[in-house]
């Protein structure tokens, strides 16, 4: 599905809202009251993909409160790659009918001076999957929260989350339910602190006690690469059903230094060695998206910002 | 080429090698055997120029150059390659890709253009097919995964991509099955030259009988003890050390 036609629509936000080359199979619907950007999008099945492109070009704060809705059998990809210039407060609410696939990447830069929030809370039904991928920089103080419902059979969530942070602060929380039986979830984070950084992390994974066949896979991993930077990594699962194959790991530290002398022993000077060593490591996960554009853009944000 | 004087190395504070002199001539190739703990792999990280390797006293000058004084990339870019015992994982990062940046770094150093992508996939089947290494290892994480033999054969790759003047070579026999071996000495021996040396750490014979030396050394309690010729390491498999 992710290399079929695509139908690319932009919502560009600013002072008014401007949207671009709207399918038919989407309704959008966006209003601008007091500073608050607030509305809609339904999706319904169509045989080319859409793609929604949001830029914020806004020359103050980005308050948005967006509905999203999947019909039965329907496909969305949502991009944004927006610089924040200023705060934001972005809360979104998704339901997915059956059948339906939503893939969202957020590549992000934001700046060392402002306060920016994010929730996303997403009902998801049988035989559908969610593919959620950010990457970001932090800010003076970000909140990312994320609460995934798998409610139905099948319902799937597909999850990678890198943070590099150079004297950014963050705090990451990701709640995964598993409300029905033989529901996936696989979520994974990454982070790299710097300077005076503080970055913080919590996965709860939760499986109510009807969740039989339930596969879960959870890991965060954080690089410290200043004496004055901090990781905290908090995983969390609690199961009610023996019938599970769940999975949960997590681990921050300092720079493997036998890595950076392996890399120097073949020539290549310190710096880049550290640039090698924290790209890997950032990238580990990139292959959980099979959209080989966003995989792409992926790879030059987490080097760009290395 | 190389010239080791009365060098002394403590590792976390405990000394390794004492007073060990070694001098290695262009085109040369010395084994150096010894049992566990007498700092055969100490001299190979000392001369790599691992931090964690502490020269208390000693002077190593390599192609007239002090390689005490060099970082562990200048000794690299000056033509010196370790051949790790246990070569590490680089997860996130595509041995491909890797490859093709160390390449480059070297060629940067000598003042070459970086290489092309379709000549560098040219290269890397050419030096993989002598090695028998499937193209398709180069598209995983650098020996993430790995088995024993395909990490050193991704060592020995390196070397081959490298061409370094001293290269030294960690127990590379380790972990190589019979067919690997032979394939990877095979490889080891079209990189002889009059003006390349090698010094062979391991601690079996059968190296030995595929890549030939000059000269064997044998190491106890971080000296050399005894030097002679092959029949010295025929001599050690057949009685041990303790003959």
């Amino acid at each position: 599905m992710t290399d079929s036609k695509k139908n690319i629509c932009s919502i560009i936000i600013a002072e008014k809202i401007d949207i671009k080359n709207m399918p038919s199979n989407l309704d959008i619907d966006l209003q601008i009251l007091n500073d608050q950007i607030s509305g809609h999008v339904n999706v319904t099945k169509s045989e080319i993909d859409p793609v929604i492109i949001i830029s914020n070009l806004r020359k103050g704060n980005f308050n948005l409160n967006l509905n999203i809705h999947l019909n039965e059998n329907s496909f969305l990809e949502m991009r944004d790659e927006s610089e924040y210039n200023f705060g934001s407060k972005i809360i979104i609410n998704t339901k997915m009918n059956k059948n339906s696939l939503f893939e969202y990447f957020r590549l992000n830069n934001f700046l060392e001076t402002t306060k920016n929030y994010f929730n996303h809370e997403i009902e998801i039904s049988s035989n559908c999957e969610f593919r959620d991928f950010n990457f970001s920089n932090g800010s003076s103080e970000m909140e990312n929260k994320t609460s995934v419902s798998l409610n139905e059979e099948n319902a799937s969530y597909i999850g990678s989350g890198v943070m590099i942070s150079n004297s950014t602060n963050s705090k990451s929380d990701l709640f995964i339910n598993h409300l029905s039986k033989s529901a996936k979830s696989d979520c994974s984070f990454k982070t790299v602190s710097r300077g005076v950084s503080k970055v913080s992390y919590s996965g709860k994974v939760f499986v109510d006690h009807n969740c039989s066949k339930t596969i879960s896979n959870q890991i965060s991993k954080g690089l410290i690469m200043d004496e004055k930077a901090k990781i905290s990594l908090t995983p969390k699962l609690e199961i009610n059903n023996d019938d599970v194959v769940c999975a949960h790991g997590a681990a921050s530290g300092k720079p493997d230094e036998s890595i950076i002398f392996y890399l120097k022993s073949r020539g290549i000077s310190h710096e880049q060695a550290e640039k090698i060593y924290v790209e890997g490591f950032l990238g580990e996960f990139l292959d959980k998206i099979s959209n080989n554009e966003m995989q792409q853009k992926a790879m030059k944000y987490i080097s760009t910002h290395c | 080429m190389l010239n080791i004087e009365k060098l002394n190395v403590s590792v976390e504070e405990k000394q390794i090698l004492r007073n060990l002199s070694l001098k290695v001539g262009d085109g040369e190739v010395h084994a150096i055997m010894g049992p566990n703990g007498s700092g055969k792999s100490t001299i190979a990280h000392t001369l790599a120029g691992n931090p964690n390797y502490e020269v208390l006293s000693g002077k190593i000058n390599f192609n007239d150059k002090d390689l005490l004084s060099m970082d562990p990339s200048e000794r690299s870019l000056s033509g010196l390659f370790l051949a790790f015992q246990y070569p590490i994982e680089l997860p996130g990062v595509t041995n491909a890709s890797y490859l093709k940046q160390i390449v480059n770094v070297h060629r940067k150093h000598k003042g070459d253009k970086p290489i092309e992508a379709a000549e560098f996939l040219k290269l890397l089947k050419e030096k993989s097919l002598k090695l028998n290494i499937p193209m398709d290892m180069h598209s995983r994480f650098v020996n993430a995964g790995f088995s024993g033999g395909e990490k050193k054969k991704n060592e020995v790759l390196q070397l081959d991509l490298l061409n370094p003047d001293l290269v030294i070579m960690d127990e590379t026999d380790s972990g190589l099955d019979v067919d690997a071996l032979r394939n990877t000495s095979e490889a080891v021996n079209q990189l002889r030259s009059t003006n390349r040396s090698f010094i062979i750490i391991t601690h079996y014979l059968r190296l030995l009988e595929y890549i030939e030396p000059d000269f064997v050394h044998v190491f106890q309690d971080g000296s050399i003890i005894e030097t002679g010729d092959k029949s010295l390491a025929n001599k050690i498999d057949q009685e041990g050390y303790a003959y």
